[in-house]
């Protein structure tokens, strides 16, 4: 739990802005920065956990996707509970979330794992250069593991899982356009 | 034949001169990677330095300390670019890992491409690399990559918040998670699972040296003059 760790060290500072505010986080780093980001990470995060527990339960999951699933939704309740822990006082409520067809087949499941891993790829790397360095080093041992995820699941579905040399960030506003896109509806 | 590869391996990344060349094929990879372009990532203002027009200027625009951490990463993507080239010549591999070699192996050669067109005359010279034959066996060869990935992902996250240009951040954390990808889908066709904990914890670079040492991949320091592809070991 070494990046839960590094989290927890962020003091409480005032928060300015939501998310929406978020479009524009590019100043210095900063703790108050931190937060921000971290509050939209926190969405991604609830998301993450919502979905795999609701693709348990409907999608029908079996073998090697099941296996995938179970262990995915296991890192990310971990994810989850270092954000919080990293924001105290300042955590986000849980979303309300539809995520429709998304965990209803174990094909549909696929597409959709694909797409919320990869976003939160781009959304935190987007993110790796408006935090301050201590937050970087925690964010970045969650990343590699959510890139994890993604090769894991198109492997599974006999994809090619690294199609880029290179991953490409995405804003931070990119990212909440993105959750929304996926089913979060605040 | 090799004496202290530990030693050497520090010495690679002390060496500072380079005539720059790469003969690797020119790949699918290659193309993407030079249209997205390794600072073309979203990154204005502290990068816009970095898009200079010849290497010489690139590289100069960049802080020492970053010229030294890209000169690190640049021979870690040297061994992996290396070991995938070989294990693709060899024909051991077959089906799905046979694939995934050419996929990652063409990623790879673009990063070493990205990174010396970045570095110019401060990119250390490919070290010259005997895989010991694990090239040359599907086994030994997803075995081999599953740990240059994975050492290839906590060597990037050990130095990613040392790193002070914001554009050679936004590159290196974008080649960072793709390192992971290829960790996962290494780990998947050997057989074992892809993503073994919530965190992924870096490693030092004198933790990522003492490893690579104990492999006795890299053989030689670079030679000066001397251009030629990566050397066979069957």
């Amino acid at each position: 739990m070494g990046a839960a760790a590094a989290l927890g060290g962020l003091a409480a500072v005032p928060v300015v802005g939501r998310l929406f505010r978020l479009g524009s986080a590019n100043a210095a780093p900063s703790k108050a920065q931190d937060i921000q980001i971290l509050q939209v990470v926190m969405q991604l995060e609830f998301a993450q956990v919502a979905f795999y527990e609701r693709a348990l339960r409907e999608a029908g999951l079996k073998g090697d996707l099941r296996e995938f699933a179970q262990t995915s939704l296991g890192h990310e309740r971990e994810h989850l509970s270092a954000i919080r822990g990293a924001l105290g006082a300042k955590t986000v409520a849980r979303p309300k979330m539809e995520f429709g067809a998304k965990t209803k087949s174990p094909n549909a499941f696929i597409a959709a794992a694909t797409e919320l891993e990869d976003l939160a790829v781009a959304g935190y790397n987007g993110q790796a250069t408006n935090l301050t360095k201590h937050t970087l080093a925690a964010a970045a041992e969650i990343v590699s593991v959510e890139a994890r995820h993604a090769a894991w699941v198109r492997a599974i579905a006999g994809e090619v899982a690294a199609p880029d040399p290179v991953d490409k960030p995405i804003t931070a506003q990119e990212f909440a356009q993105g959750l929304r896109q996926f089913g979060v509806k605040s | 034949m090799t004496m202290d590869p530990f030693e050497r391996f520090d010495e690679f990344l002390a060496e500072a001169d380079s005539d720059g060349a790469l003969r690797e094929t020119r790949s699918r990879a290659e193309a993407r990677m030079s249209r997205v372009g390794l600072l073309g990532l979203g990154i204005s203002g502290a990068g816009a330095l970095l898009f200079a027009r010849t290497p010489a200027a690139r590289a100069a625009a960049l802080p020492a300390g970053d010229v030294d951490i890209l000169n690190y990463a640049l021979v870690l993507e040297y061994l992996q670019a290396s070991f995938y080239t070989e294990a693709e010549r060899s024909g051991a591999l077959t089906g799905k890992t046979a694939q995934a070699a050419r996929v990652v192996g063409a990623t790879e050669r673009a990063h070493v491409k990205a990174f010396l067109e970045l570095l110019g005359s401060k990119a250390v010279k490919r070290p010259t690399f005997n895989f010991q034959g694990v090239t040359e066996a599907q086994r030994p060869f997803l075995k081999t990559a599953v740990g240059f990935e994975d050492l290839a992902v906590a060597a990037y996250k050990g130095q990613a918040t040392k790193l002070q240009s914001n554009a050679v951040l936004a590159a290196a954390v974008g080649i960072h998670s793709v390192e992971a990808r290829h960790a996962a889908w290494m780990r998947e066709l050997f057989g074992i699972t892809p993503a073994v904990k919530a965190f992924d914890p870096a490693a030092s670079r004198s933790q990522i040296n003492r490893i690579v040492s104990r492999t006795h991949f890299i053989v030689a320091k670079p030679k000066m003059k001397v251009r030629r592809k990566p050397k066979f070991t069957g």
